[in-house]
């Protein structure tokens, strides 16, 4: 939750959900375009952004696109041409929009792209469950996942102000959970639009590979073939992209830094340490699972348990600096997903999390457990659970296999 | 450099009735006399006629060798005009003519040549046998030929290929305002959007997918339209990536209306990448994914009529054009132009392919004006309000043959596959001459039988 | 000392076409054409016109100020070129300015020849070259009672005939047994002959003038055969010769005219000739000859014009063909080619009917016309000429050649070169 700074004057309030928060966001960063397409459990998001340029409160140029491989392509080139751009799809959506979203991140094409987590196909879901973000985890997109309804709203408008810096010039995630943050409804503080311009500053996306006849250039001409220039281009677009990524580790905690210091909200950049003082073993949680995690830590380290929790918040980049610092010296952790890595048998932030700390040579025994999938619940008895067998990891130090929440509820 | 109408004659289709000499003979001397016409139709032994008359030679020798200055071609029409004020008789100018077109005519008592009658020569309107054409193509070049070529020399298409054509004088004429789209195909791989870090144009260009040019255009023309910039959203595309994998966002781009000007190049297959079949391609048609064996024996379907699918769209434009009609695709090229800052505007343009299809490099024209002649491809153009109309209706279509035979990759046909093509090209050409009688596409129409395939 | 890349010297029909195609093939290179008369350029072939009225002096220019502009030439008029210093490459005018040139075309053209026949100098005579020569006679033209023609070639003929227009009592005293000889064999030329007979002019072909004495008069021409005529004008039009004087010292090689070869250029480098000036080859003979005709200048302009432009479009002379049309009393007389005197296998068609003024020859040699010759018969001199010049083969039809050649030619033309 947002701890509140001095405020000179009293922030407007609202009760809303996270899809509500999020159209609020896209209002407040001055989008020049939105492209849509419902999907459940996104459907809601961008009739608010309809509703917004009806009502005239967003003024931005919105295209019903009859698909959401149309829509990102239609942001493609309206971002090609200059446009701030925002888009929000999940699951099967993401999954046609796989085409030009691919593309998006080697164009250096700043963007916000909300995901409204959903788990895939199949067995057929419409629920929640973050199987479609971490599905796209390695194309080259920013991925930032949040815990709370105001977190949302907040993280959209961050999320331009990453996706713009000239040293990242990346498109950006904002994920949140379908059904637990879509639906659920919250107190939630509007941010001044004067503060928000501040913030953000002028739109900076295509500086550098633009569609513009007064300054005209082929963009994206093949790249690559063996001999000539071509691998020597294709390896520095490559690194170039890899450098981008890194640098966001960077621009995401000074965002971060200057909207607490100008809005007041504070919340941690790449991950947050709870009741991490004193812990001999950790939970690693992403999303919003981490509210009942929190509560379940909060209830074990009243019995005395030294147990902590790290959230992810900043998932690709991927943290594994701030994770191997504030995990490195635990004696156990155990890692919640709300996806599987069907590769490994696991959760795929628990793969990410060993091999940050094996890279680190950190010997800490893990385990992962995967929970809430597919709209299913995570509550506070299913973390009890976890810190319990997390525990007992810190003792024998013998990984088990991974742990499925759900399977018995 | 200057160009000029001229009046072109096939000798092939002249009958000999003297019709255009009557004509001329009747604006220029009040007579049916024939013998004072100032075109003359020869008849040539063993059957057959030809034609003296003057040509409005770009380097004129009758105005060289004229003493008197009585002759003198004129800058903007091209014609020789004679003055005969200035005129002394003595007949030098008949030695310099190699084609006897000013000659002395004894009841006038000077010389007299063609003047094209003022850019509208009777004689040509006379000829009922199309033997005598007026052709025009020269005003296009004056109107166009000084604007600049937006593609680089040195593109590499194949031999012959009018891909390359139609590029170069599309852009030309859309000029430098313009974001090119050319998603993967021909257009691209003949180098227009470049290779490491070169490009092939003047214009701002890019690759879409092959499945979102028109929504990548859209964005693009729908943010500086916010910005109150006007910038041309042009694509050149295939038929294969337009009919199949990119039909949807075409679709949905036209159904929204957006404001772009969408080019096919249709020639009929996926040529960029080896020859394979697309949705566009005609049944019969030999293809690498349709081959022919033991067993097969081309496409077994019908081409989907992928320009009247876009007219159902209620575009704002629609119309089908061929590099063997430029002056047909200059005008609908221009109403297309205009038509995209209303909104979607779709031209397709079919372009034979010298490679894929089989026919010599030298006959790419020649086999894209059988086409139309045939009614194999039929040229109409469709307004909202409007409806569809032919904008060169052919009444008496060459035999299909002549153009089936022209290509390689129709010789294997037999003859129950040709009488396939015959009874689609036919209902097709009955579908679209209904369309064109009903005035508009939306009222009136009779949905033609949908072609069984053979076999 | 101006320097240009081409210089014409000479702006009649040879120098315009050069001039023409030279910004053709060049569209750039630095022009100068040089004009002795100082007016603008006109053609000595529409003199007889401007005597007759026909023309206007101030309405014959070929080309004007503005063409001059658009064509970007430096135009000179009223200059001539004294010296040439072929070494230097260098024109040096009368008025002792210095153009240096990087490239030379001599159109000199040609000056009338004035016999040497006694007394003639010590008389006033009329030439007809220049424009001031035409106009001095047409304002005469009125006054003259009567008057002797020396030659009946073209001039001569021409003048003979405004002369009987405008009522003086006109003689043709030509050396030769029939007037315009060069053109028209002895039959044809007596139809021509009968119609100026017929309009009262007294012709004395086969005839010398042995010497000329001024009179109260005018003159009084004594003749080889006896007797004088007295006339108030007498006009010279016994032929032309090459204009060269001014080509002394520059190592051009000269024999009647400027020898040129098949791109007309000269012995000296960076230096061509064209029209009356030059002497080319003969289509039909190979040897150089001076064929001063129009059309052939225009074509001999052409192709120096190509030749010093170094454009690839260039094919060589095909050599000279004599080629006229001559139009008297509203007929028509027309010539293309030779009548085939010397030559052997030919096949001569002619058809003549004198009664009606009708003439026709066709000369074939191996099925290939060599010449044909009309009066008052039409066909398309330039469609003939092509057919000698391409060499076509008329066999497959000759019958149909013979008897319609107009409509035959324009068939074949239609079907060859359309």
């Amino acid at each position: 939750m947002a701890e509140t700074a001095v405020a000179t004057k009293r922030p407007k309030v609202i009760v809303c959900d996270g899809n509500e928060a999020a159209a609020w966001g896209v209002s407040l960063a001055n989008v020049d375009m939105v492209a849509v397409y419902p999907i459940t459990p996104q459907s809601s998001l961008v009739e608010y952004l309809a509703k917004f340029v009806a009502d005239g409160r967003l003024d931005a140029e919105i295209v019903d696109a009859e698909g959401e491989h149309s829509v990102l392509s239609v942001l493609q080139g309206g971002a090609l041409a200059g446009a701030r751009t925002y888009t929000a799809t999940c699951g099967p959506g993401l999954a046609f929009m796989f085409e030009p979203y691919l593309r998006q991140p080697g164009l250096r094409l700043p963007m916000v792209m909300s995901i409204v987590t959903r788990d895939t196909l199949t067995p057929q879901s419409v629920w929640g469950g973050h199987q479609d973000a971490m599905s796209v985890r390695e194309v080259g997109w920013i991925q930032i996942y949040c815990e709370t309804v105001q977190e949302v709203l907040d993280t959209v408008i961050m999320a331009y102000r990453v996706a713009e810096h000239h040293d990242v010039m990346l498109p950006v995630n904002v994920c949140h959970d379908g059904n637990y943050l879509s639906y659920g409804a919250a107190r939630v503080e509007l941010p001044e639009q004067a503060d928000v311009n501040v913030f953000l500053g002028e739109r900076n996306v295509n500086w550098h590979a633009a569609l513009d006849p007064s300054r005209p250039m082929g963009v994206d001409p093949l790249t690559g073939g063996a001999g000539g220039p071509g691998p020597k281009m294709f390896v520095k677009y490559r690194k170039g992209h890899c450098r981008g990524m890194q640098n966001a580790l960077k621009v995401i905690e000074e965002v971060h830094e200057d909207w607490a210091r100008l809005i007041g909200h504070r919340f941690a950049p790449l991950i947050e340490s709870y009741a991490m003082e004193g812990a001999k073993f950790a939970l690693v949680t992403i999303g919003s699972m981490t509210g009942a995690a929190k509560d379940a830590i909060d209830e074990a380290r009243a019995r005395g348990v030294p147990v902590g929790l790290v959230k992810i918040k900043t998932y690709r980049p991927f943290p594994a600096q701030a994770v191997v610092q504030a995990l490195g010296s635990m004696q156990a952790v155990g890692v919640v997903d709300r996806s599987v890595s069907f590769g490994w048998d696991c959760g795929p932030v628990f793969q990410d999390v060993t091999a940050a700390l094996g890279r680190a040579a950190a010997r800490v025994p893990a385990m992962s457990f995967i929970g809430g999938l597919a709209g299913a619940d995570l509550t506070t008895d299913h973390f009890a659970r976890v810190i319990a067998r997390v525990a007992q990891l810190a003792q024998e130090k013998t990984p088990g296999a991974t742990v499925w929440l759900n399977e018995t509820d | 450099m200057q160009a000029f109408n001229t009046i072109a004659f096939k000798p092939e289709q002249c009958t000999g009735c003297n019709d255009c000499m009557v004509a001329c003979a009747e604006v220029k001397t009040q007579t049916t006399e024939i013998s004072r016409s100032r075109i003359q139709i020869v008849p040539a032994d063993g059957g057959g006629y030809e034609l003296a008359m003057c040509r409005q030679c770009g380097d004129p020798k009758c105005v060289s060798n004229c003493p008197a200055a009585a002759l003198a071609k004129d800058d903007g029409t091209g014609v020789i005009a004679w003055d005969g004020n200035k005129c002394v008789n003595c007949l030098l100018c008949t030695v310099g003519c190699a084609y006897g077109g000013i000659v002395y005519e004894p009841a006038a008592g000077h010389v007299v040549k063609c003047d094209s009658c003022g850019g509208d020569p009777v004689c040509v309107k006379a000829c009922g046998e199309g033997a005598l054409k007026y052709v025009t193509t020269a005003e296009l070049y004056k109107r166009v030929g000084d604007l600049e070529d937006l593609f680089v020399p040195g593109l590499a298409g194949c031999q012959g290929c009018n891909t390359e054509l139609i590029m170069r004088h599309t852009l030309r004429r859309v000029g430098p305002e313009t974001v090119l789209a050319t998603p993967p195909g021909c257009i691209p791989g003949m180098g227009s959007v470049g290779y490491n870090g070169m490009v092939g144009t003047k214009v701002p260009v890019f690759h879409p997918l092959l499945t979102n040019t028109a929504s990548m255009l859209a964005g693009v023309k729908r943010f500086y339209k916010r910005q109150g910039r006007k910038v041309t959203a042009l694509a050149l595309a295939g038929d294969g990536g337009a009919s199949d994998v990119g039909f949807q966002s075409l679709s949905g781009a036209a159904e929204r209306g957006e404001q772009i000007l969408f080019i096919v190049v249709d020639n009929e297959g996926y040529m960029n990448t080896g020859m394979q079949r697309s949705s566009c391609t005609p049944y019969g048609a030999w293809t690498s994914t349709t081959p022919v064996g033991e067993r097969g024996k081309g496409k077994t379907q019908d081409a989907k009529n992928l320009p009247l699918l876009m007219m159902m769209h209620n575009c704002a434009y629609v119309a089908t054009s061929s590099t063997a009609f430029m002056e047909d695709f200059y005008e609908k090229l221009e109403k297309a132009m205009e038509a995209s800052e209303r909104g979607f505007a779709y031209l397709h343009l079919y372009s034979p392919c010298t490679t894929g299809w089989r026919f010599p490099a030298a006959q790419n024209i020649e086999v894209a004006r059988k086409a139309v002649e045939t009614n194999f491809v039929m040229l109409w153009e469709f307004e909202p309000g409007q409806g569809l109309r032919l904008s060169h209706p052919i009444d008496r279509p060459r035999p299909l043959a002549e153009y089936l035979k022209a290509q390689g990759k129709y010789k294997h046909l037999s003859p129950e596959q040709i009488e396939h093509i015959q009874r689609s090209l036919d209902e097709n050409a009955e579908f679209i001459r209904g369309l064109a009688a009903g005035g508009s596409a939306r009222k009136g129409v009779t949905l033609p039988r949908v072609p069984i395939a053979p076999g | 000392m101006q320097e240009t890349q081409y210089l014409i010297v000479g702006a009649s029909h040879a120098g315009l076409s050069a001039l023409r195609t030279l910004r053709m093939a060049d569209s750039e290179g630095s022009l100068t054409l040089i004009n002795r008369d100082a007016c603008l350029p006109y053609s000595p072939t529409v003199l007889p016109y401007v005597v007759s009225g026909r023309s206007q002096p101030d309405n014959v220019a070929l080309q004007g100020e503005a063409d001059f502009e658009k064509l970007k030439v430096a135009y000179r008029p009223g200059k001539t070129v004294r010296a040439i210093d072929a070494k230097a490459q260098v024109a040096t005018l009368a008025d002792g300015e210095r153009i240096a040139y990087q490239k030379l075309l001599v159109a000199s053209g040609a000056r009338p020849i004035v016999p040497a026949i006694p007394g003639l100098t010590e008389v006033p005579f009329h030439v007809l070259r220049t424009l001031d020569d035409a106009v001095q006679l047409r304002v005469r033209l009125a006054s003259i009672k009567s008057a002797v023609v020396l030659g009946a070639g073209l001039i001569g003929m021409h003048a003979a005939e405004n002369l009987a227009k405008a009522g003086a009592e006109v003689t043709i005293v030509e050396m030769l047994p029939h007037v315009l000889a060069a053109y028209f064999d002895a039959e044809a030329s007596s139809i021509i002959e009968r119609a100026f007979i017929g309009k009262g002019v007294t012709l004395r072909t086969g005839e010398k003038v042995v010497g000329v004495e001024k009179t109260a008069k005018g003159c009084s021409i004594k003749l080889q055969s006896g007797g004088a005529i007295e006339a108030d004008a007498l006009l010279v039009g016994v032929g032309v010769a090459p204009i060269v004087d001014f080509l002394a010292g520059s190592g051009v090689a000269i024999d009647r005219g400027v020898l040129v070869d098949d791109t007309m250029k000269t012995s000296v480098e960076n230096i061509w000739a064209a029209g009356d000036v030059a002497q080319a080859k003969s289509f039909y003979t190979g040897e150089k000859i001076l064929n001063g005709i129009l059309p052939d200048a225009v074509e001999q302009g052409r192709i120096a014009g190509l030749a010093m432009a170094g454009d690839s479009g260039l094919k060589p002379y095909p050599g000279g063909i004599p080629l006229n049309t001559y139009t008297f009393f509203g007929q028509q007389a027309l010539s293309v080619g030779v009548d085939g005197e010397g030559m052997t296998d030919l096949e001569i068609e002619k058809r003549v009917d004198a009664a009606a003024n009708r003439y026709l020859k066709i000369v074939l040699r191996n099925n290939r016309l060599v010449g044909i010759f009309g009066i008052n018969r039409p066909f398309d001199s330039g469609v003939m000429w092509e057919l000698i010049q391409r060499r076509i083969d008329l066999a497959p039809v000759k019958a149909q050649f013979f008897a319609q050649p107009r409509e035959t030619a324009r068939v074949l033309m239609s079907r060859t070169w359309r």
